[in-house]
């Protein structure tokens, strides 16, 4: 691990080169050959039609306005923030996305509170349980329509029954071991919870009785984060640069090598179309893989500035395509789409 | 005889002037002392008097009138060493091209023209490692150095030769060990977290600090279920409750993440750490070690992570001590007043955020003078102010 990491230092220092570079190396690749089109196809060379080349320039030149996201096929689409000056989140740490109301909920930990948005990225409320939310670090709403929210301040899962306008604290316990509760996901009826002391994923039913535990057995400090997608279970092991795919059942169907593209992955998402998107919190930028675990390209870079990333912390897809990624040093989530 | 005067004065101007090693070496002697130059062992070009190899005798941009950087002067020689310097753990001389820093470049007593007492020469940079210990182990006493440590890089933390158990046993024999471990198990591990490999005020050189529960009872946390970062936690209530941080170091670890750093045992201090702190955050955070070493300006003097970070947890971005402005207020007290103007009443338009010290510099390293994120003369200001 320790040659491995080291081998990739080069790529780390490049991507932090300075905004005012990146501009330059942006304006180099737009003025390169047409992006490609598919989620498939980047990455790949391959013969194109002249009428392809054509329709892609059409659209090059009529299309919106927008920034380009490297040598990638993800385009800028807009930002969830809030954009009262002297209000903005402090350390946005997860986004939820509720596809049935169509919003998205970003938990702004350093303020203590959720704000949500609507599909077009507009500040609907912020919702802070009566002030009791003690650094919130993630959160899903179960089907019965209970809000769940991880609490770090107070090593809690919380729920929040919103009609009832009822807060309750509660800690999970595993084998009668405290778990401190870190991401949090939301499937079938059950809460899976990465418990930061194992490393490992829980399920638990809406009593919070523990069902199963996903665990890697040969992984140095366990998962950093982890997805539920197609039905199974992918998590991501930081220091080993790798991810482990569980069926739902508890066992493991599959290892992928992330390889050298990456030097410190710290979150992980699955695309529509099966590709593997690999948030780099090191070099800010998120690699992209195929079905198979081939890596196809990167993009993203580190900066302040619309479409730039400095401290990112979680990406995930929307029920709409569309990539967010949750960036807490210049809390916001920048979303992404195609 | 015109001729001959001809001759010889035609030869006397070519002599002057024919630049060459031999011919250099003659002029740098007339006034640099030869005997400065002489010792059991010679450099080559120093031995072949080939000064100019080296130095230009006119003017150059490196101290001692170099041709080039000094690291890089060596390796134009020496080109089979980059390859080999450049794996694993760096000694911090050798990462940053300063060979001379244990090497003379001229002439030494000592083999490899390095000084023969290899401890003094060590010991000029490791001037906070303890000498006086009531047991010293006797490499250390003997100045052997070498006999533990790799003087330019390693596979292993802290330059060993070899994993620390593997160097320990390659000279006490498992069987010896027997006597002073009753109970051990059969194959002798961790000894560095009992033992200090240099010296201690205990004998069998138990590091002075023990871990109260191994003074005490082992039973406190061996014989328990599970050995995760509880055990430690039922007891150091304090670092229990900075766990319930955004942003912290609890993670499993090879079974226990507060072992990734602390001793269970014996320590130096009351920290009960198993090595200098840089050293210990270097063992997971290389890329960031390495980051800083790579760039051109960078924060100086940063010789302790500790002083800017939190080594347990933060609800801070990097699990800094503070926010961008507080951890470096601590010394830069009067920046902010007259640099550009900065703090909750200066919001970065780009983010939405007070303007912070990190707004504009990396403390990290950057390419760019005083480690701004870019070129001061306009790159930097135009990040922002885009009409100008």
């Amino acid at each position: 691990m320790l040659k491995h990491r080291t081998a990739r230092l080069n790529d780390v220092v490049r991507s932090r080169q300075s905004p005012g570079r990146a501009i330059q190396e942006r304006a180099r690749v737009l003025s390169a050959s047409p992006q490609p089109c598919s989620e498939e196809g980047a990455g790949r060379h391959h013969s194109v039609a002249p009428w392809l080349i054509l329709a892609v320039l059409l659209l090059w030149i009529c299309g919106p306005a927008r920034v380009s996201a490297d040598d990638s096929p993800w385009q800028w689409t807009m930002a969830l923030k809030q954009n009262l000056l002297k209000d903005s989140m402090i350390m946005p740490t997860s986004l939820y996305i509720d596809e049935e109301k169509e919003q998205y909920y970003v938990v702004d930990s350093g303020r203590n509170r959720i704000l949500s948005f609507n599909r077009d990225g507009e500040l609907l409320t912020i919702f802070n349980a009566g002030r009791s939310l003690d650094t919130p670090f993630d959160m899903v709403r179960s089907d019965d329509g209970l809000i769940w929210i991880v609490e770090k301040g107070r090593n809690s899962l919380t729920s929040v029954n919103l009609k009832e306008k009822a807060v309750q604290p509660m800690t999970l316990r595993f084998d009668g071991a405290l778990l401190y509760p870190d991401r949090l996901e939301y499937h079938d009826g059950l809460l899976y919870v990465l418990d930061k002391m194992t490393g490992d994923v829980v399920a638990f039913d809406l009593g919070l009785t523990p069902r199963k535990r996903y665990a890697c057995s040969d992984c140095v400090e366990g998962f950093i984060d982890f997805r539920i997608h197609g039905d199974r279970l992918w998590a991501l092991d930081n220091p080993g640069g790798k991810i482990v795919v569980f069926a739902m059942d508890g066992t493991v169907e599959e290892r992928m090598d992330l390889g050298d593209p990456v030097t410190y992955p710290y979150s992980l998402a699955v695309g529509p179309a099966g590709y593997i998107y690999i948030l780099d919190r090191q070099k800010r930028n998120i690699a992209v893989y195929d079905k198979t675990g081939t890596y196809k390209y990167s993009f993203l870079r580190y900066g302040f500035a619309r479409g730039e990333m400095y401290y990112p912390t979680e990406i995930r897809f929307d029920p709409w395509g569309r990539l967010c990624i949750t960036d807490e040093g210049n809390a916001r989530v920048e979303v992404f789409s195609r | 005889m015109r001729a001959l005067v001809t001759l010889l004065l035609s030869s006397a101007a070519l002599l002057l002037f024919l630049p060459g090693p031999a011919r250099a070496a003659v002029v740098c002697l007339d006034c640099h002392d030869r005997n400065q130059f002489t010792n059991l062992v010679v450099h080559e070009p120093v031995r072949e008097e080939k000064c100019t190899r080296c130095h230009n005798p006119h003017v150059a941009r490196h101290d001692g009138l170099l041709m080039v950087r000094e690291g890089r002067l060596c390796y134009s020689c020496h080109d089979q060493l980059p390859n080999r310097f450049n794996r694993g753990y760096v000694h911090g001389p050798v990462a940053d091209g300063q060979c001379t820093v244990c090497h003379d470049p001229h002439a030494s007593a000592g083999a490899s023209l390095v000084n023969e007492d290899l401890a003094r020469n060590c010991l000029v940079c490791h001037d906070k490692l303890p000498l006086e210990f009531k047991y010293v182990h006797a490499p250390f006493s003997n100045g052997g150095c070498t006999e533990c440590h790799l003087p330019h890089n390693s596979e292993q933390q802290g330059l060993l030769k070899a994993r620390a158990d593997e160097l320990c046993l390659s000279c006490h024999q498992p069987e010896s060990l027997q006597n002073g471990h009753e109970n051990f198990p059969a194959d002798p591990a961790g000894c560095l977290t009992c033992h200090n490999p240099h010296g201690s005020d205990r004998p069998g050189l138990v590091r002075n600090v023990l871990h109260p529960p191994f003074e005490k009872d082992c039973a406190t946390c061996h014989g328990l279920k599970k050995m995760q970062a509880a055990v430690c936690l039922d007891c150091h209530h304090g670092v229990s409750e900075e766990m319930m941080r955004i942003h912290s170091h609890l993670t499993r670890q090879d079974g226990n993440s507060c072992l990734n750093c602390h001793s269970p045992h014996a320590g130096d201090d009351e920290r009960l750490l198993r090595g200098p702190l840089q050293q210990l955050c270097v063992s997971c955070h290389m890329d960031v070690i390495e980051g800083y070493r790579l760039s051109t300006y960078k924060h100086p003097a940063m010789q302790n992570c500790g002083d800017c970070h939190e080594p347990h947890a933060s609800n801070t971005l990097s699990m800094l001590k503070g926010d961008g402005i507080e951890v470096c207020a601590r010394c830069h007290e009067s920046q902010g007043a007259f640099s550009h103007p900065i703090g909750g009443d200066v919001i970065d338009e780009r983010t939405g955020q007070a303007m912070t010290c990190v707004t504009c510099h990396n403390p990290m390293g950057t390419e760019f003078a005083f480690h701004l994120l870019d070129d001061r003369g306009k790159g930097l200001c135009i990040l922002c102010h885009k009409n100008y």
